[in-house]
């Protein structure tokens, strides 16, 4: 009897050290060792899953879509949840594009985190995982990822841009406005069953992605249509180094089409060279030749140092001075200032620039906007090139009369030539009419009063006979409506100092209708391989600037000017 | 004998048998209820993310087709097409133009019209229609 209660006795402390064992362990887990453990069950079933924002689109002013993104997704392979690679090579390998052998290759990993493909389409990855379910395998997962698409290809790169492979504005609108764009991604912490999947019961902190906004610009995809078909015409036409067309409306600044050759496809940014990249309206400066000669007269009339009679003595087309010849393709003895400006003469543009003070005349090149950034938000604008009075030589002041030893940009001239025609204005380039949905279509301030706007009228009038049959720009001339303007052909600055012979950028700058003008145009041809008796910017760019301007008046359906209407009315009715 | 055995028989206590009995149950019963609604709720969030999946695919889905028809329908897709003569712009005869709202005759605002489709009466006083009509 003493024997059993003995062994008993055994049993029971056997047990009961094998259950304080039991319990020292269960302690030791769950409550020595908590964080530990909870850690490592963490890091195999807890996940922060990233929700994506979306980007936002670029739109025009009336909504069409100009960039928008395409879901697509990026396959990725847990190695540890792969039994039979062979097998979901098979299955997969249709899907993906690829090899069966290769993917197979792939998969051979023990590694829980592998990329097998980038960009797959959203409609053939989940395909893919329907195939996955139904043959019973798993090891494949879906990323979700998008790219960025400019449905319209070459059509105003240079104002989009284009966004780099993780999604990072890069150039243009894309990269001003990144962070709008962009939005803010957000996350939600999950835990995952041993299939992978997501324990929805378990969902933990959750934020809300952030959408990026839509961009609305002040481009008018209509009128950009027409320049981008006008350019390429002058291209394929004139086979130049480079072309520039902007419009613009004056009175608010706002730009309503900018094309730029040579040009890029933004879908295909990596073959794009890097000069084919460049925005040339706002990061090339060129001397813009007598497209200038409105700052000298608009200048000397503001300042009364001459005025609608002023008849300045133009030398009959050869002036000496400073050592040096100014000439004048049109000989002429005296002329007003309306006459200087529509025969464009040099002579008389650099009297007048003699006649006003350094320091003034220097005030006025910079209120046009001239020498410093118009601040278009789009990077890599330069300022162009001023010299202060203190840098000039005897030359300067009379070249700069008539665009030479001054350098512009064309969106700066393009600014400059709206002061004369909305009253006197300098406007602000405005390329963006809204951020976001919520955000209100502000009206534009002007940046400063420039001239008068007597002044102002007085210039536009002379504008105005520079586009008729006895001024430089008669193919300027748009049916219908009246145009005022001014032609530029500057010859070309060599890296070597001085000019090249016989290589020109030519220009026309002008708006329409004269009294109520609502489109400012610019077009430039650089370096146009033409014969230099050809190469002029009243034969070049004005005639590009009129089918511009002819097609746009229509798109818009501005009113005819009372003027032409007379005039047409007129020679009906002779017989 | 018959006497001392009942003495030494225990008693059911089938109040207490029957407590317990019925604690057990509303203890089972509870756990049982519990495992169930715990199984409910994980069903329903696999029904809530395959839904959320389908949601999300059909989102994706909506937002490719319409990538695909902004691209169709871009003015650089419709211009190659127009180029290689797959479309072809025509003008819209006077006839097959039905007007919604009626035209706004050129007295009413003072503005004359390029686009002007009807009568006379559109075109300001004095101005001979062909001028405008180009």
């Amino acid at each position: 009897m003493k024997g059993v209660s003995g062994r008993i006795g055994v049993v029971c402390a056997l047990l009961v050290l094998i259950f304080t064992g039991f319990a020292w362990r269960l302690i030791n887990v769950q409550v020595l060792q908590h964080d530990h453990f909870s850690e490592i069950a963490a890091e195999k079933h807890l996940f922060r899953k990233v929700i994506h924002a979306r980007r936002g689109r670029i739109l025009d002013r009336n909504g069409e879509e100009l960039a928008v993104n395409i879901p697509i997704r990026t396959v990725t392979a847990d190695g540890t949840h792969i039994k039979d690679p062979s097998a979901l090579a098979k299955v997969a390998a249709p899907f993906l594009e690829m090899p069966e052998k290769e993917l197979a290759v792939k998969l051979s990993t023990k590694d829980p985190y592998v990329v097998v493909r980038k960009e797959v389409s959203e409609e053939k990855a989940q395909a893919m995982i329907r195939a996955m379910e139904e043959a019973k395998l798993r090891g494949l997962y879906l990323e979700e990822s998008s790219i960025r698409s400019y449905p319209n290809g070459e059509m105003l790169c240079h104002v989009l841009g284009y966004v780099d492979h993780t999604g990072r504005g890069i150039d243009g609108v894309e990269k001003v406005f990144d962070t709008e764009l962009a939005g803010h991604e957000g996350f939600r912490r999950i835990e995952r069953d041993r299939k992978g999947l997501e324990i929805v019961v378990y969902r933990g902190q959750e934020q809300l992605p952030e959408q990026g906004s839509d961009i609305r610009l002040t481009i008018d995809m209509g009128l950009q249509a027409i320049v981008e078909k006008e350019v390429d015409e002058a291209w394929k036409t004139y086979h130049p180094a480079g072309a520039t067309a902007i419009l613009a409306d004056p009175n608010t600044g706002e730009i309503l089409a900018l094309a730029c050759r040579p040009n890029f496809d933004p879908n295909k940014f990596n073959e794009a060279k890097q000069d084919d990249m460049r925005n040339r309206a706002i990061t090339d400066m060129y001397e813009p030749g007598s497209t200038f000669k409105i700052v000298v007269a608009a200048a000397a009339l503001n300042e009364g140092i001459v005025d609608e009679k002023t008849r300045i003595y133009c030398e009959n087309g050869l002036f000496q001075y400073g050592g040096k010849t100014i000439k004048d393709h049109h000989k002429a003895g005296d002329m007003g200032v309306e006459e200087i400006l529509q025969f464009s003469s040099n002579i008389g543009s650099a009297k007048m620039s003699l006649r006003m003070k350094d320091e003034d005349y220097y005030g006025y090149v910079r209120r046009f906007g001239f020498g410093e950034k118009t601040g278009i938000p789009l990077h890599g604008e330069i300022a162009g090139l001023v010299n202060p009075p203190h840098r000039w030589d005897m030359l300067t002041k009379t070249r700069m009369a008539f665009g030479q030893s001054v350098s512009v940009t064309p969106i700066q001239m393009v600014m400059g030539m709206s002061v004369i025609a909305n009253g006197g204005k300098l406007m602000k380039p405005r390329l963006v009419l809204s951020k976001g949905e919520g955000s209100s279509i502000q009206q534009t301030e002007p940046v400063r009063e420039v001239i008068s706007g007597k002044t102002a009228k007085f210039v536009s009038s002379a504008l105005q006979k520079v586009v008729s049959q006895q001024g430089t720009a008669p193919q300027a001339k748009v049916d219908g409506y009246t145009v005022a303007g001014k032609t530029g052909t500057a010859q070309k600055i060599s890296p070597h100092g001085g000019y090249l012979d016989g290589r020109y950028i030519v220009s026309f700058a002008g708006y329409l209708p004269v009294e109520n003008p609502k489109l400012m145009g610019l077009v430039i041809v650089d370096d146009a391989k033409l014969g230099s008796a050809a190469n002029y910017g009243g034969l070049v760019a004005a005639p590009v600037f009129s089918k511009i301007g002819g097609r746009a008046a229509r798109y818009l359906d501005l009113p005819p000017s009372e003027a032409t209407v007379a005039q047409a009315a007129a020679s009906t009715e002779k017989p | 004998m018959s006497g001392n055995r009942r003495r030494t028989t225990n008693a059911i206590e089938v109040n207490f048998l029957t407590r317990m009995i019925v604690t057990v149950f509303l203890i089972g019963i509870t756990g049982l209820f519990f495992v169930y609604l715990k199984n409910q709720q994980h069903a329903v969030g696999n029904q809530a993310r395959v839904l959320e999946t389908q949601i999300h695919e059909a989102e994706c889905k909506n937002e490719s087709l319409q990538e695909k028809i902004t691209s169709m329908t871009s003015r650089g897709m419709l211009q190659r097409r127009l180029d290689e003569g797959y479309i072809r712009l025509e003008a819209i005869r006077d006839t097959a133009i039905a007007r919604v709202t009626p035209p706004v005759p050129a007295e009413a605002d003072g503005v004359l019209r390029t686009a002007s489709r009807d009568t006379d009466t559109q075109f300001g006083p004095g101005v001979p229609q062909r001028v405008l009509k180009r």
